[in-house]
Formats: C-alpha cells, sequence, structure tokens
C-alpha cells in the first residue's frame, strides 16, 4: 500500500507540472471506447514447508491474460470517465473486475500522447468454476497506470499501458468437525502491460 | 516528451518492485496434545454435581424411569424420564474417562479409565461411590482420544483436544500445506469407532434386562449385564466380573478374542460380540463361562448388531475408521448358531446405530436422519420404509415398548412410535457445544 500510494502521488505530481492543452469544446459527452489485452506480471513467494525447522520457502513467477474494455464519456475536454468491464485469468481464478474508469490526456500535443488511466471496482468470479467444494469470492480491484497514444488527435488510434493492478480474492475451503476455519486471501499485485485501441 | 521518460521509468521501476502477491492461508484445526494424568488424580474427582448441559452425548442407558447419557470422557447425566414428554435432568456424575456404563438394580458401573467403578443411585440426586475394582482396564479410545494406563507410574496417558489457528504463506492457488498435526475422523466417525458399536432390542436386550434386574443399552455399548455378571468388551478381550455382591464387583477373567472387538449384545441366553470384521457369537448358559460357538465374517466395517429370534441385523458404514466401503443393513440367519450366514443385504445411505421392536427396525443413518422399517418381509424390506426423519444426525436408538429414544449429534429426542407410520416427538434435550478455544500457533 506504501508504494502504491507513492505512485499515486507520483501521477499526482505529473498531471501538476505538464502543462493543459485546450481541447475543442466539441469533445465534451463524446463517446469514447478503450479495449486492451495484455499480461499481469507478478511473483509470489510461499512456504514450502511450514513445518520445517526452519521454515522453507520458494518463489514462483506469475504471468497471466488480461483484458479490459472502457466505455465512456468525455466530461472534460481532456478527461473521460466510465465503465470498465475486464477479464483477468489468473492460476486457480478467473476474475471479473467491474470498476469506474477515467482516462485523462496528459499531453495531446503531438501524435503520440501520453495519457493516465485508473480503474476502481470489485472483481467479480461469475466464471470461476470451484472444485473440491472450494468457493472463490472476488474482492476489491484498483488498478492506476499511465499509457501512450499512437494516432492523431481526435481520431482512433492504438494504445499502451502500464499499470499497477491490485486485485483481492478469498479462497473458502470446506469446513468439517475439525476443521473450524480454512480460507486463503488472496492479494494479486501486478505490473500491467496492455496494448490497445481506442476511439 | 523528453521530460516524460524519467517519470516513466521511475514508475516502471516502483511497479516492478511492488509486484509481489501476497497470499496467505489460515486455518483452525482440531489438534492434540498429550497429557499425563495419575491415577489418585483421576480417582479424587468422581463426584455428584448439579445437572449440566450436553456437550458431547456418547451412550444412552434406560433403566425404570431413569434415562442416563454418557458425557464422553467426563461423566453420566442422570435424567428422570417418567415424563418422557418432559425429561428432567437430576444430577451429573462427574467420572473422569468415562465411556460405559451399565445398571443393576440401584448400583450403576462405569468405566473411569482403567478403574470399574460400583456408584450407588438409590438417589439419583446424591448418588455416591460404593465400590471400585481397580486397574482392570488397560487402555481405550474416548470419543476421538486414545488414553493407556501404566501400573508402574500409577498414570494414564491421553490426549486433549484443541483448536489450533495457523497461518501459512501460499502460492495462491489454494495448495493445502500439510497440517502437520493430527487430524482425526469427525468426530461421529471417531465416536463409532472408539465406542464399538452393539445393538439393542426391545424384544432382547429388554427381556434380559427384566431378569436380571438390569437396563437397556443403546447400540454402542460396551458393557452389558446378565444374570450376576458384568460383561465388558475392549478392543481385544471379553472380561467377566462378578456383581452378586452389588457394591464390589470382582473380576472373574479374561476371554482373548481377535482384535477389533466393538460391541456386546446379550439376546437370550447368548452373547453376540460386534468385531470390525465380523461378530463372535457365545453360548453364555453358564454366565460364569461363556462358550464361543461360531464367527460370522463380513467385510471390514464398523457394525452394529441387533436380533429378533433367528434373524440379526447387521449396519456396514463408511467414513469410520473401522475401514468400511460399503452402506448396507444386512440380514444374517442365525437358526444355525454354529453356522450363520448372510440371507440379504440392502444398501443404505450411512446406517449406524439401530434398534428392533419388532416388525419395526429402526435405523439411524447419520446424516441422513433416521428411519423406520417393518421387516416382516425380509426380501423387501426396503420397499417397506415406515418414515424418514430429515433434518437431524442421528446415531444410537433405544426402542422400548412405544418409547423411542434416538440420540444424534443435536441432542436427545424422544417419540411416541406407538404408530412408526406415524411418529410423535416427545421431547429433545439439546446439546449445547461449549465456547471452543482457539489456541494460536507461536
Amino acid at each position: 500500500m506504501k508504494k502504491l500510494s507513492r505512485l499515486i502521488a507520483l501521477l499526482g505530481l505529473m498531471l501538476g507540472i505538464l502543462p493543459a492543452e485546450a481541447q475543442d469544446a466539441a469533445n465534451r459527452n463524446r463517446f469514447t471506447n478503450h479495449t486492451e489485452v495484455g499480461a499481469l506480471f507478478g511473483k509470489v513467494e510461499y512456504a514450502t514447508n511450514p513445518y520445517g525447522n526452519p521454515v522453507t520457502y520458494g518463489r514462483q513467477t506469475k504471468t497471466n491474460l488480461s483484458m479490459q474494455t472502457f466505455n465512456g464519456l468525455y466530461v472534460a475536454p481532456k478527461l473521460a470517465a466510465g465503465l470498465t468491464l475486464g477479464l483477468d485469468w489468473y492460476n486457480e481464478a478467473i476474475i471479473n473486475p467491474v470498476a469506474l474508469g477515467a482516462r485523462y490526456d496528459l499531453l495531446a500535443r503531438y501524435n503520440a500522447r501520453i495519457f493516465a488511466t485508473v480503474d476502481a471496482g470489485y472483481g467479480f468470479t461469475w466464471f470461476n468454476k470451484d472444485l473440491n467444494q472450494n468457493n472463490l469470492i472476488g474482492g476489491w480491484m484498483i488498478n492506476p497506470g499511465i499509457g501512450w497514444r499512437l494516432g492523431r488527435p481526435g481520431t482512433g488510434g492504438f494504445t499502451i499501458a502500464l499499470t499497477y493492478k491490485r486485485q483481492e480474492a478469498t479462497l473458502k475451503m470446506p469446513l468439517d468437525r475439525a476443521i473450524l476455519k480454512q480460507e486463503e486471501s488472496r492479494i494479486y499485485n501486478r505490473l500491467g502491460v496492455r496494448v490497445g485501441i481506442v476511439f | 516528451m523528453r521530460l516524460l521518460l524519467l517519470p516513466l521509468f521511475v514508475s516502471g521501476t516502483l511497479l516492478l518492485g511492488s509486484c509481489t502477491d501476497k497470499c496467505e492461508k489460515t486455518q483452525i484445526v482440531r489438534q492434540v496434545k498429550n497429557i499425563t494424568l495419575s491415577a489418585e488424580e483421576i480417582r479424587a474427582q468422581l463426584k455428584i454435581e448439579s445437572p449440566r448441559s450436553l456437550e458431547q452425548p456418547g451412550k444412552i442407558y434406560v433403566k425404570d424411569n431413569y434415562l442416563f447419557i454418557n458425557e464422553i470422557k467426563k461423566g453420566i447425566h442422570i435424567i428422570d424420564n417418567s415424563n418422557p414428554s418432559s425429561p428432567r435432568q437430576v444430577s451429573f456424575i462427574n467420572i473422569p474417562g468415562n465411556g460405559d456404563l451399565a445398571v443393576k438394580d440401584n448400583i450403576l458401573y462405569a468405566d473411569s479409565y482403567m478403574d470399574l467403578v460400583a456408584i450407588d443411585i438409590t438417589d439419583p440426586a446424591q448418588a455416591v461411590e460404593v465400590g471400585r475394582e481397580q486397574n482392570v482396564f488397560i487402555s481405550g479410545t474416548l470419543g476421538a482420544d486414545y488414553w493407556g494406563y501404566s501400573e508402574s507410574t500409577a498414570s494414564v496417558s491421553t490426549q486433549e483436544a484443541y483448536f489450533l489457528e495457523e497461518t501459512f504463506q501460499t502460492n495462491c492457488e489454494g495448495v493445502i500445506p500439510w497440517a502437520g498435526g493430527w487430524w482425526p475422523w469427525p468426530y461421529f466417525d471417531v465416536l463409532n469407532f472408539a465406542s464399538l458399536n452393539s445393538g439393542s432390542s426391545y424384544s432382547g436386550s429388554v427381556a434380559n434386562a427384566v431378569k436380571s434386574g438390569s437396563g437397556t443399552g443403546g447400540s454402542m455399548a460396551r458393557f452389558t449385564i446378565y444374570d450376576n455378571y458384568l460383561y465388558t468388551v475392549d478392543q481385544r478381550k471379553l472380561q467377566l466380573f462378578e456383581i452378586s455382591n452389588l457394591k464390589n464387583p470382582s473380576f472373574v477373567k479374561n476371554i482373548d478374542l481377535q482384535w477389533g472387538v466393538e460391541t456386546i449384545f446379550p439376546y437370550r441366553d447368548k452373547l453376540f460380540i460386534g468385531t470390525t470384521t465380523g461378530m463372535h457369537i457365545f453360548d453364555n448358559s453358564v454366565p460364569s463361562a461363556p462358550k464361543h460357538l461360531s464367527t460370522y465374517t463380513h467385510m471390514r466395517a464398523c457394525d452394529p448388531v441387533v436380533v429378533h429370534n433367528d434373524i440379526a441385523y447387521v449396519t456396514l458404514r463408511t467414513g469410520t475408521g473401522c475401514g468400511g466401503t460399503e452402506n448396507r443393513l444386512e440380514l444374517v440367519d442365525i437358526s444355525n448358531l454354529s453356522n450363520p450366514r448372510m440371507l440379504k443385504a440392502y444398501d443404505m445411505q450411512n446406517p449406524a446405530g439401530l434398534s428392533i421392536n419388532y416388525p419395526t427396525l429402526f435405523l439411524c443413518e447419520g446424516k441422513f436422519g433416521f428411519k423406520g422399517f417393518d421387516v416382516t418381509d425380509r426380501n423387501n424390506i426396503d420397499k417397506n420404509l415406515l418414515f424418514h426423519e430429515k433434518d437431524m444426525e442421528s446415531y444410537d436408538v433405544i426402542s422400548m415398548a412405544q418409547n423411542l429414544m434416538m440420540i444424534g449429534m443435536d441432542g436427545l429426542y424422544q417419540y411416541d412410535a406407538s404408530n412408526p407410520k406415524n411418529l410423535k416427538r416427545l421431547s429433545h434435550i439439546p446439546v449445547q457445544k461449549p465456547a471452543i478455544v482457539v489456541e494460536k500457533k507461536k
């Protein structure tokens, strides 16, 4: 969380120091769609023998498919707000984030423009098939980042985005008289790299 | 554009540094720890106490208007059942290490780990210990816990259950690490395994009870009384105690049996001893010298047995420590006691204790409820279901004329079974689970 707050502060700083570009007033209320596909990169460290003395640990790297679509309206010359629907295919979890999203043009002076992106919402597990009487429950999601848009202003274009995604989830495992609680709390902290199209 | 390169690089680095998944599995699991109790300490703790709620009920026993319910490892609840619609808890006898009981006249016999104790219950509210045969039992299981007595140190080594909360770092894939501790069978199954099932039969054991002045046990009984003898079984032997002097039970002898002995059930002048692999039949016409007649063998399973005339009804079930692989009811022809043979088997759901009040067979089906069958037609018992009480977990039953007592995970139920097709629930003594204490792993 500490790193996340630092990142947001950095983005805020960037917004403050960069010159604003006047946009055509006709841009206001214009519909925009931003559809992306990419990967979530991360790693995990875990106890391989929690009862060992000493406890031994292992590390795995993780790469998972991620896709999403943002549909919104320009509420200000450089700011679009709307709804983001996504699909993240983690190992042993399929999560569908439903989020409020925003796209803000940081620099719109050139054909290659920089934009800030943020989505925040809840990840659902509608399409995750639970096995062995397990029950995967979704959780909160936040996904800020920055991107590069290629294309002439006012037309469609291609994007490349670098984001941080935090997704929470909980796996509840079956109980009986000898097991009163058994659950795995998950926080996926991932570097999301996505390419997309926008119009 | 160049101005953006530095922030992009910085933010990318920050992102990479924070991209470690954090996953933890938290579990609260039943564990056991070994404890040692001195014989002196155990013996000093037997005392009468005011009534308390049922927490982990075990065996049930009926004598006249009183109902006795074993609280596993802790003692015996005495209940005035003169009005089955309104049973009244009279007292609780604190007996450390108690798992079985039997009553003759006004004397209650109970095990207390290694000892057999005789308790005068003339006034059940003021029961008092009147005799004790020391060091006659060596080991056993109570509920889920094993115990063993060492004569050299005069102490009992046993186990105490507790719940442990642990947290592990996991790889976010729901992997269940080895718990490290002891994963017991669920209580219900352990109880059946440990409690060494037998059978109760109104037409059999009650008749014996009347003859001998003793009470009637449930289908989990490991103690039974016939004539002037108390018979007990442990995992590998039958033990005889003479109780002609009621207050002073005296050990007579052991009869060695194969391992896996679970229950003992008297029927007329015969003893039926249930084991995990079958049933021994003893001629008990000379009560001081039971004589082995035959052994009926079935697949390995816990097997409560009840008998009516020439038919023994045996249930086999899965999910227990006895290693059963099938759930079924077997009918065994015992018209030739030297050569018992199976007549027919019926698939059941998860049958446990049973009782017969001919022609009605009452059958506990564990978490699948409680059933009654008309067994007049031996070849079509499954087609003659009289009732099926659901939404309860039953494991033992006693039928006494029209009164039916069934014990399960949530307490003792009593029914008016004068019309088995229309059971009327008379009362329910609920179980009140104690607050669970959870220890956190340090």
